[in-house]
């Protein structure tokens, strides 16, 4: 479909521009390296004194670290990019040529901006997971996979969700002072399992900014902690948060193009 | 005055058009700030006031008025930007603020003031983009890249980050970018603001070129002049966004624009000029005259003869002149 | 003289403005200043509540005080002049700081204790709420409060000198991210943010006491928790002014390296 085209296209106009800039390359890789290196160093600390963590051992805790890796990846990537690129063009009034563009806004708005370099958290998440994999043996079955795909999938679509309806703010409120910086605030909660937090954090955690859904949730499905209310809820919460995302989307457009109410 | 093109030769039919903002009423005082957060006062502002007008196919239309007009505004809602309050607009058979692909894909908008091209990188990836968006055919992208280039003399910018660019060359970039597509109507808002004199010709001898090999319909909107003069016949007037006048250009300057202004630098404000012509204003030793039209050279030779003169400068009349004496005119 | 407080007086209405018109901004940092150490507060309380209510000399109780005063300390001790002076000079309005009467330095000191001013206030109602939530425990005898003080405004000031030498380094490069970045990482590690000092590896703790990092903010909170004994704070104190007059002239130093630098490129 062109959707893939077009997709496709912003990918390789971002990576195209990006190439001359090979060095940039090298400082991410560096930052990313940096940046896990020292949450490893954390876990590996807390662990010198105990050998559960509420019931997670350390390589599930391992496989925790990875995701968050991995999905802080993806929103640094393919998420945060497209996002911020939208509220400034709404503010700076560069927005209309995106409405003038005979494609979906949404779609153009989402995948304008990608930041390519940071797929080295993305790269580094996998590393982590299979390691933590391995170590976890052959616990993981072939229904354990899929859920875990799956849960991978709906925290990708819920995280993108959440940024969507924060954007989609800036239409009204047009200086939206950086707020989408926090998600990534609170992403850090998403390193330690969700059981550790107490009952109001892990409520924020999951229904004002979803982070659960981004990390705890898809590894308590690889490590056969979630049962399939759990799962069905978070399939439903992700289509109904789409949905919901894209009317909101849609009402603000109207409302950035003086539709009378 | 009004020569209006059959509707059915339409490519753009405009039909009591108008837009009316609401603006939050902000008042000064401590008593009137708190007043403001629970209730906000609004105020009606009629940017468009039921403006008609029709467009044949390949013409080239100034869109006149000072700032605030509604130039914009109007602009705005024939590319679909914004919904009108009333009226009926259609261009090339489609309403615009339907946004329907079939409508975009014909049509373009070219800003002066806004870059559509992505900052950091080379223009050639924001036409790749746009390539890819529009579903432009790969020969047809070649040929008409090529023709712009040659057109415009991009050659050496295209590589280059948009953002290593100087402002003309940034706008030549932007133009082309905006008719990879081959759009029936394009829309340009004040495409030439900010740029130096010579850049400005090359734009506007570009945008008569390519209305002539393309037949494009194009809606330019300036305030300056020079624009109007060099590439539109015929020229829509707007103010406090009433429409004021539609025809010939011709006919409007000779009607408003009867005069000319001479700026002539004297050593200081003491003398009496009024001989001259009409003394507008002096600053420092610096005089706005305003004489007729036909006697300007004659005045001119007359100040330097007559007068120690440091510095003379003739002018149009600013566009807000001929409007505000076209206006004043129709008051009556 | 006269100047000088005039410019700080000014300097407070502009940050008092700026705060106010970002006020979203600010909720959305005060989110993440909280949760940080809220986050280890909670996996460390579950690790003592598993190992029978302590780990060393901390029992759960101990854990919350630890990490809800590290947060007020650091609150206190932190600033942004890293990112603050490499925007300044990418937007080329540090020449203007540069060409001033007064010291550039002033301006980042009036500006810090301004925000600090109206933040600290709201962290520390925050920090009550969640001490009771948490049921942190601690008990201050009035030597240690004494103490307190002078140790605070010394981590203060060395904490201050020392990032505003490290944000020299964006006369040189414009690369400053990766720097400030492994900075606060080490940060993190070193000044008892991820765990208190005691619980590291001894060859990190002797690192961390060699450094400046530990001084500024793991000392004050250990202190503030009675870990440390009297003779102890002497030194501590000791260290600090150590630190205080070493950063002292390296900020000097750096900062008329850097101005010659930065005026040699013609800016």
């Amino acid at each position: 479909m062109n959707y893939l085209r077009l997709i496709g296209v912003f990918f390789r106009v971002n990576i195209a521009g990006e190439l001359a800039y090979r060095i940039n390359f090298l400082f991410s890789f560096f930052e990313s390296v940096m940046g896990l290196g020292f949450t490893l160093a954390g876990m590996a600390i807390i662990f010198s004194y105990t050998d559960s963590l509420n019931g997670w051992r350390p390589e599930e805790i391992l496989a925790l670290v990875g995701v968050y890796s991995l999905i802080g990846g993806v929103i640094r990537v393919a998420i945060l990019p497209g996002m911020q690129q939208l509220t400034e063009s709404v503010r700076d009034g560069t927005f209309d040529f995106t409405l003038t563009k005979p494609e979906d806004a949404q779609l153009i708005a989402t995948f304008s901006r990608v930041a390519v370099w940071k797929i080295i958290d993305i790269f580094l998440g996998l590393v982590i997971l299979i390691i933590a994999l391995a170590r976890m043996g052959s616990v993981i079955g072939g229904v354990q996979a899929v859920e875990f795909l799956g849960m991978l999938l709906t925290g990708s679509v819920i995280v993108y969700s959440f940024f969507l309806i924060l954007a989609t703010l800036a239409f009204w409120l047009v200086r939206v002072e950086n707020i989408l910086t926090i998600f990534l605030s609170v992403y850090h909660a998403g390193r330690w399992p969700l059981s550790l937090y107490p009952g109001w954090l892990r409520y924020g955690l999951i229904f004002v900014i979803p982070v659960a859904f981004a990390t705890t949730i898809p590894v308590e499905a690889l490590t056969s902690r979630l049962n399939w209310v759990t799962l069905l809820a978070a399939f439903i919460a992700a289509a109904v948060l789409f949905i919901v995302s894209r009317a909101f989307w849609k009402f603000g457009l109207r409302h950035y193009s003086g539709a009378s109410a | 005055m009004f020569r209006p093109a059959a509707v059915e030769d339409s490519i753009v039919h405009i039909q009591s058009l108008s837009k009316i903002y609401f603006v939050n009423q902000q008042e000064a005082g401590a008593k009137a700030t708190v007043h403001g957060i629970f209730r906000r006062k609004k105020t009606p502002v009629q940017a468009v006031d039921e403006i008609s007008f029709n467009m044949a196919p390949g013409e080239i239309v100034g869109f006149l008025g000072p700032n605030g007009a509604g130039k914009t505004t109007t602009l705005k809602m024939l590319s679909g930007l914004l919904y009108p309050t009333s009226g009926t607009v259609t261009v090339l058979g489609h309403i615009p603020w339907k946004r329907e692909k079939t409508f975009l894909r014909q049509i373009t908008l070219v800003m002066g003031q806004r870059n559509q091209l992505v900052w950091d990188i080379p223009a050639i990836h924001s036409f790749e983009l746009n390539r890819v968006i529009y579903r432009i055919p790969p020969d047809d992208y070649q040929s008409i890249l090529k023709e712009l280039t040659d057109l415009l003399e991009l050659g050496p910018l295209l590589t280059k980050p948009v953002r290593n660019l100087s402002l003309g060359e940034r706008m030549k970039c932007e133009i082309a970018a905006a008719l990879l597509h081959r759009p029936q109507v394009v829309f340009l808002d004040e495409p030439t603001i900010g740029l130096d004199v010579t850049m400005q010709r090359r734009i506007r001898s570009f945008i008569a070129e390519y209305n002539k090999r393309f037949g494009a319909t194009v809606l330019m909107t300036s305030h300056y002049m020079a624009d109007v003069e060099a590439l539109c016949k015929r020229v829509v007037v707007i103010h406090h966004g009433r429409l004021l006048f539609d025809g010939e250009l011709a006919l409007l300057l000779q009607r408003f624009t009867s005069h000319k202004t001479i700026i002539i630098q004297l050593s200081e404000c003491q003398a009496d000029l009024k001989v001259y012509g009409e003394v507008l204003a002096c600053e420092d030793g610096r005089y706005t005259l305003r004489v007729p039209k036909a006697e300007t050279a004659r005045i001119t030779e007359r100040l330097l003869a007559d007068l120690p003169v440091v510095d003379l400068l003739v002018e149009d009349p600013p566009i807000e002149e001929v409007i505000d004496r076209a206006f004043t005119e129709w008051n009556k | 003289m006269k100047a000088l407080f005039q410019m700080y007086l000014q300097q407070f209405k502009t940050t008092f403005a700026s705060m106010f018109q970002y006020r979203a901004s600010l909720l959305i940092w005060m989110i993440g200043q909280v949760l940080e150490p809220l986050v280890f507060l909670v996996v460390w309380s579950t690790v003592s509540n598993g190992n029978g209510g302590s780990v060393g000399d901390y029992t759960t109780g101990a854990f919350v005080s630890y990490f809800l005063v590290l947060m007020l300390v650091n609150q206190f001790t932190y600033t942004w002049l890293m990112w603050d002076y490499e925007w300044r000079i990418r937007e080329g309005i540090l020449s203007f700081a540069l060409l001033k009467p007064v010291h550039p330095i002033h301006s980042f000191i009036a500006d810090n204790l301004m925000s600090k001013a109206i933040q600290l206030p709201v962290l520390t109602v925050i920090a009550v709420a969640l001490a009771f939530t948490f049921h942190a425990v601690l008990s201050v005898s009035l030597w240690v409060v004494l103490a307190f003080i002078p140790v605070l405004i010394l981590a203060f000031l060395v904490r201050f000198l020392l990032e505003w030498t490290l944000a020299q380094a964006a006369f040189w490069t414009t690369r400053v991210s990766s720097l400030n970045q492994l900075y606060f990482l080490l940060l993190l590690l070193f000044s008892g943010q991820i765990a208190p000092l005691s619980l590291l590896p001894h060859s990190i703790q002797i690192a961390a006491k060699i450094l400046p990092l530990y001084w500024t903010v793991g000392f004050p909170t250990e202190l503030l928790l009675g870990k440390i004994t009297p003779s102890a704070a002497l030194f501590g104190i000791g260290v600090q002014a150590v630190w205080l007059i070493i950063t002292f002239f390296l900020a000097g130093a750096v900062f008329k390296l850097g101005t010659k630098a930065y005026s040699a490129v013609g800016q």
